[in-house]
């Protein structure tokens, strides 16, 4: 058995779980029964921004990897897939080279939306919100646009590899400043229902729960970095709107 | 309770089908998840109007999502978070922060200070709603395998 390839295929099925947005215990469970069914006893340790996975070959000898895992976002269509391909490594495990390309030809597969339907959906999602929060459909139409507008910043931030605060904050400003826009030329009527239903493409509701299901499942480290995550981004959506309106305001809008 | 108080329900329908698309979620699974959020508020809404505090409301509310999302996830041989992520949106105080935020702006920090608390506490709420779901679940499928080692 060539446990090198092994400790790599592990590896590299568990960083594309976590990448694409697996819960910690989804990823640990999903290694250790990777190596389980090639007959391997293993550890897996994984916290959100880094995953270590060790092995003991038939000899006795120690082999680890260790990667790090950048900030990336959540695909679920990925992440159904590549849970799918580990049920099925697990039931038959093929060699590992086979498996390994299995893996990478997964990501082939995975196709991402145009930028324009990505807009359309930022528009449709905030504007609903807007409307959800009792805005009327001026504001709606408003805060959609608010919303492409938070698209748009998030993908030129992400390119110049802004932290997540910074991406936060700049977005938000944004948007704020286009809502306020919006309403000093009377295409909306209230500014609250505009911004608010904007912010909920930045809101860390998930990660906030997802946090709290770490903490809860014994995962304490991994827990504690995504409340911390997300009461940083609570806080950046508070500054750079707050900045916004305060900047608006001073000039005279509202 | 009338129609228009259920408005609320669609909107938040259609809110989830475009964050399905943001989140990557595709062909049916993206109406499981819009129906999740639906079920959710509804619950909140049904809740509210029988008297409870915002925050029994929103417990409620998240246990009834995360029951949906659960099963959903159960029938299509899924991973849980892409339906919990979406079914729970509509619940996630985002107005709580703006109007913190703002209060504060306007000087009124013990508005501020309150409404703040009450953002965390919904979020908790919400938290607390979902935990409950997921680790009865684990907690099931961990009991439902070791039977089934014992029968073998």
């Amino acid at each position: 058995m060539d446990y090198d390839m092994l400790l790599k295929l592990a590896m590299e099925l568990g960083v594309r779980l976590q990448k694409s947005g697996a819960e910690i215990y989804r990823v640990e469970e999903s290694v250790v029964r990777l190596l389980a069914a090639y007959g391997v006893s293993g550890e897996v340790f994984a916290i959100p921004n880094c995953l270590i996975v060790s092995l003991t070959t038939g000899t006795g000898e120690q082999k680890t990897a260790l990667r790090r895992i950048p900030s990336h976002g959540t695909d679920i269509e990925l992440l159904e897939a590549y849970n799918d391909l580990c049920r099925k490594l697990c039931h038959n495990p093929p060699p590992e080279q086979e498996a390994l390309d299995r893996v990478f030809a997964e990501e082939k597969s995975g196709r991402d939306w145009p930028f324009y339907t990505q807009l359309c959906a930022y528009f449709v999602g905030t504007g609903g919100f807007s409307l959800f929060f009792g805005g009327t459909w001026a504001d709606a139409a408003c805060s959609g646009l608010c919303g492409m507008a938070i698209c748009c910043c998030l993908k030129v931030t992400r390119r110049l590899r802004a932290s997540l605060f910074n991406q936060t904050v700049f977005s938000a400003f944004v948007s704020s400043l286009l809502a306020a826009a919006c309403v000093y030329a009377r295409l909306a009527e209230h500014v609250p229902f505009v911004t608010i239903g904007a912010l909920m493409a930045l809101v860390p509701g998930v990660l906030f729960t997802n946090s709290m299901r770490d903490i809860m499942a014994g995962d304490m480290v991994a827990g504690l970095v995504k409340l911390v995550e997300s009461m940083v981004i609570g806080g950046a959506i508070a500054l750079g709107t707050g900045a916004g309106l305060a900047l608006a305001r001073a000039a005279g809008g509202l | 309770m009338d129609a228009v108080s259920l408005l609320p329900c669609l909107y938040a329908f259609v809110a989830c089908l475009g964050f399905c698309v943001i989140y990557h979620i595709r062909g049916l699974g993206m109406v499981i998840c819009g129906l999740g959020g639906t079920l959710g508020w509804l619950v909140y809404l049904l809740v509210s109007a029988a008297g409870g505090s915002v925050y029994f409301a929103s417990f409620l509310a998240a246990v009834s999502g995360s029951v949906y999302s659960e099963t959903m996830a159960r029938l299509r041989k899924c991973p849980v978070t892409g339906y919990l992520i979406v079914s729970i949106f509509p619940l996630v105080p985002g107005a709580g922060i703006y109007y913190t935020m703002d209060y504060f702006m306007w000087g009124q920090a013990e508005q501020g200070m309150q409404t703040g608390l009450q953002t965390l506490g919904i979020a908790g709420c919400l938290a607390v709603g979902v935990l409950l779901v997921s680790s009865a679940v684990r907690m099931y499928t961990v009991f439902q395998s070791r039977m089934r080692k014992n029968v073998k």
